[in-house]
């Protein structure tokens, strides 16, 4: 209930609801009134008919609803009447207008008194029958009222959609924008209040793209500038390992800080790489089968040196690509599953058409995933803490980041779920077919 | 025949409009989806239909004061879910206490329209079989549901222009006030019954502001006025708001009380 068009609708016709209904309320009592003061002068004017007629000439009841009724007294002698019924007094002879209760009704009474013929005329109408009337004439004057509402509702949600359209244009423009497109939002013909919204989106675009380029250069400036002091160090460290005896704990510690500290810039590049604004596409049909079957080849011994059995199944499967980020996503998820799975553990990569998709799935025998952290694995910096000696594991937290951002590149959905094996995670990645896909 | 309509059916639907837009106020700061207000609807007017359509069985219950016991237990019942609601929107956001949020302001709702609504659907039907009075009864009816609907959509949105701070605050006084208003029917409701004996006369407002003016009207739906109130139902009514705010308090010092280890447990670290 959070829209603007649903609260203006709704609020602006309750608003007019409610005043027009009350409005036609007090109408209707004002009528009512009215109704009643007519009725009243129409009774009166019967009751100086009578007095002017002949008794001989009103001795048949004049309506024939039954809803009038009359007597004519001359000295406390009843000389007419509308009913032989009637013998009594229908009310006490006192001039004016008042209420009885006769004849199973209740009716509206007026005794006149005639001057000319000394006579008391009493005059009376069934109340129901007049309410009944006056009702039935100010109810129809109130029935459009009712009715005119849904109309009206119609037209005010036409007008409220109307001209909140400009805005409904701008959302629009700024939800189909790619991530990387920067490009101002031109919106023809702009009401003026939408003028200064455009224009303050427009100014945070350029402003986001200058800052995005700064960021650009700065990774740039930041990975020559960074890679190439690593590499000195490295040289460095080689030529020291001659003059270090063997074993020396510092020696070994200063060497891994540094193979981490060459891995985190290498896996903060790739990151970078692999947003949406950097990722520039080269897309191409290639064989998912052929491209694990090289980054094992590539990775191999670092399986080799946990004593990890590593295996490749599947068939030939071809997706819509770019190789060098998705050579980056296998290499990411097998350097993964070769952190986290034990010596002498079991990882294996599958390669297959399910349905409408081509699978990726690499699956390993490490300790597993609680499903309740499934969401937070693709996180940034995002290391699991309840898997045992986790510090001991090289690692920034990036490299799943890294293999969701590609999949992201690709169309592509990711998702875990417990691995074929007796413990493990499997990671699956499931490209959209192409209709070659398969061989 | 118009005005009694339009004073029936806009009390029975400003009574259910105003305990479903203090509800609603409640669902959106608190981020739930208006789904549970299907449910209720669905409920209430399933309900309404079941009790409209048995209401001469319902009736002879209790030697024949049926409908007074089945009306007072469901109003009873909505102050109890009312009570029930404030401890629990009060207090912590535990998975267990979302789903009696959940239940409560559904099992309210469904009681308040089955109650509300059986009364407009018998009401509705007598007038049916006296055709003369059908065309203003059914203005009437539209006129009266027109307005009720009207308040109850103002008053939601007007209750989001409150500071933040203040919208619970008020959220929960006007349901203590629906509570008492609920609580002090059912109770004369019982009176009317003889399940409960006749107290003397409070107070006699009638005279400034009679039961049966427009005013009279709107005000015994929005607050329970009566012009003439029982000692009973003063008692009643009080005791309506006190539990709702009472419940509402202890839910808020629980929740208080759970956050206070955590607070401590952090300054140690």
């Amino acid at each position: 209930m959070s829209s603007i068009r649903l609260f203006l609708i709704a609020s602006i016709l309750a608003i007019l609801t409610l005043f027009n209904f009350v409005a036609a309320l007090q109408g209707y009592q004002a009528s009512l009134r009215e109704a009643e003061q007519l009725f009243d002068n129409q009774l009166y004017q019967t009751a100086k008919l009578i007095a002017n007629l002949h008794t001989e000439q009103i001795q048949t009841p004049p309506s024939p609803q039954n809803n009038l009724a009359y007597q004519v007294w001359h000295n406390n002698q009843l000389i007419a009447t509308s009913a032989p019924s009637l013998r009594q007094p229908i009310i006490e002879l006192l001039p004016g207008f008042d209420h009885a209760n006769f004849n199973g009704y209740r009716w509206r009474t007026l005794v006149f008194y005639d001057d000319n013929h000394n006579n008391w005329i009493i005059v009376a109408e069934r109340s129901d029958l007049r309410y009944m009337l006056a009702e039935s004439v100010i109810t129809q004057a109130v029935l459009p009222i009712l009715l005119g509402i849904p109309l009206a509702g119609l037209l005010i949600w036409l007008i409220v959609s109307r001209g909140l359209k400009p805005l409904r244009d701008l959302s629009e423009q700024l939800k189909n924008k790619q991530a990387n497109d920067l490009t101002p939002i031109a919106i023809p013909d702009l009401k003026s209040e939408l003028k200064q919204v455009n224009h303050s989106i427009n100014a945070l675009m350029r402003r986001l793209g200058s800052a995005l380029d700064r960021e650009k250069r700065f990774t740039a400036d930041a990975a020559h500038e960074l890679r190439t002091p690593i590499s000195a160090l490295k040289v460095q460290l080689h030529n020291l390992r001659e003059e270090v005896p063997q074993g020396n704990e510092a020696f070994a510690q200063l060497e891994a800080g540094v193979e981490r500290m060459q891995h985190l810039v290498e896996q903060l590049l790739s990151l970078y790489r692999s947003t949406p604004e950097e990722f520039s596409h080269q897309m191409t049909r290639l064989n998912l089968y052929e491209l694990a079957q090289e980054v094992i080849a590539n990775q191999h011994h670092d399986f080799e040196k946990c004593n990890q059995l590593l295996e490749l199944e599947g068939d030939n499967c071809f997706v819509e690509g770019d190789p060098f980020a998705l050579t980056t996503l296998l290499q990411n998820l097998l350097s993964n599953a070769n952190k986290y799975t034990p010596p002498g553990g079991q990882i294996r990569v599958t390669t297959e058409a399910v349905g409408g998709h081509i699978c990726l799935k690499v699956e390993d025998s490490g300790p597993g995933i609680s499903p309740t952290d499934y969401s937070k694995v693709f996180e940034r910096f995002q290391r699991l803490s309840h898997i045992k000696d986790v510090a001991a594991v090289q690692g920034c937290g990036l490299g799943l980041t890294i293999v969701k951002h590609i999949a992201d590149l690709h169309n592509a959905r990711t998702s875990i779920a417990p691995s074929s094996f007796d413990t493990g995670t499997a990671f699956i990645i499931l490209f959209p077919r192409t209709p070659d896909s398969h061989d | 025949m118009f005005l009694n309509s339009v004073v029936l059916i806009l009390q029975e639907i400003l009574e259910a409009a105003l305990l479903v837009s203090v509800l609603m106020v409640f669902s959106r700061l608190d981020e739930r989806r208006p789904y549970w207000l299907l449910t209720a609807l669905s409920a209430g007017f399933a309900g309404s239909l079941l009790l409209s359509l048995n209401m001469a069985n319902v009736s002879e219950w209790f030697d024949y004061v049926g409908q007074e016991v089945v009306n007072a237990s469901m109003q009873y019942a909505i102050t109890l879910l009312l009570a029930l609601f404030a401890f629990s929107m009060s207090g912590d956001r535990s998975p267990g206490r979302q789903r009696l949020v959940t239940i409560c302001m559904v099992a309210s709702v469904a009681f308040s329209l089955t109650r509300e609504s059986a009364e407009v659907f018998i009401y509705i039907e007598g007038v049916l079989s006296q055709p003369s009075h059908l065309q203003p009864t059914l203005t009437g009816a539209g006129i009266g549901a027109g307005i009720g609907i009207s308040v109850g959509i103002l008053l939601y949105y007007s209750l989001f222009w409150l500071p933040r701070c203040w919208i619970t605050s008020c959220c929960l006084l006007l349901l203590a006030l629906i509570a008492g208003n609920m609580s002090s029917q059912a109770t004369l409701l019982l009176t009317q019954a003889d399940w409960l004996p006749p107290t003397a006369i409070l107070w006699d407002s009638g005279h400034w502001l009679p039961e049966n003016s427009i005013p009279g009207h709107l005000l015994y739906a929005l607050v329970g006025y009566e012009a003439t109130p029982s000692v009973l139902q003063g008692v009643a009514y009080a005791a309506g708001i006190i539990l709702v705010a009472l419940m509402g308090w202890l839910g808020s010092r629980q929740r208080h009380l759970k956050r206070q280890p955590l607070l401590a447990d952090r300054k140690e670290d």
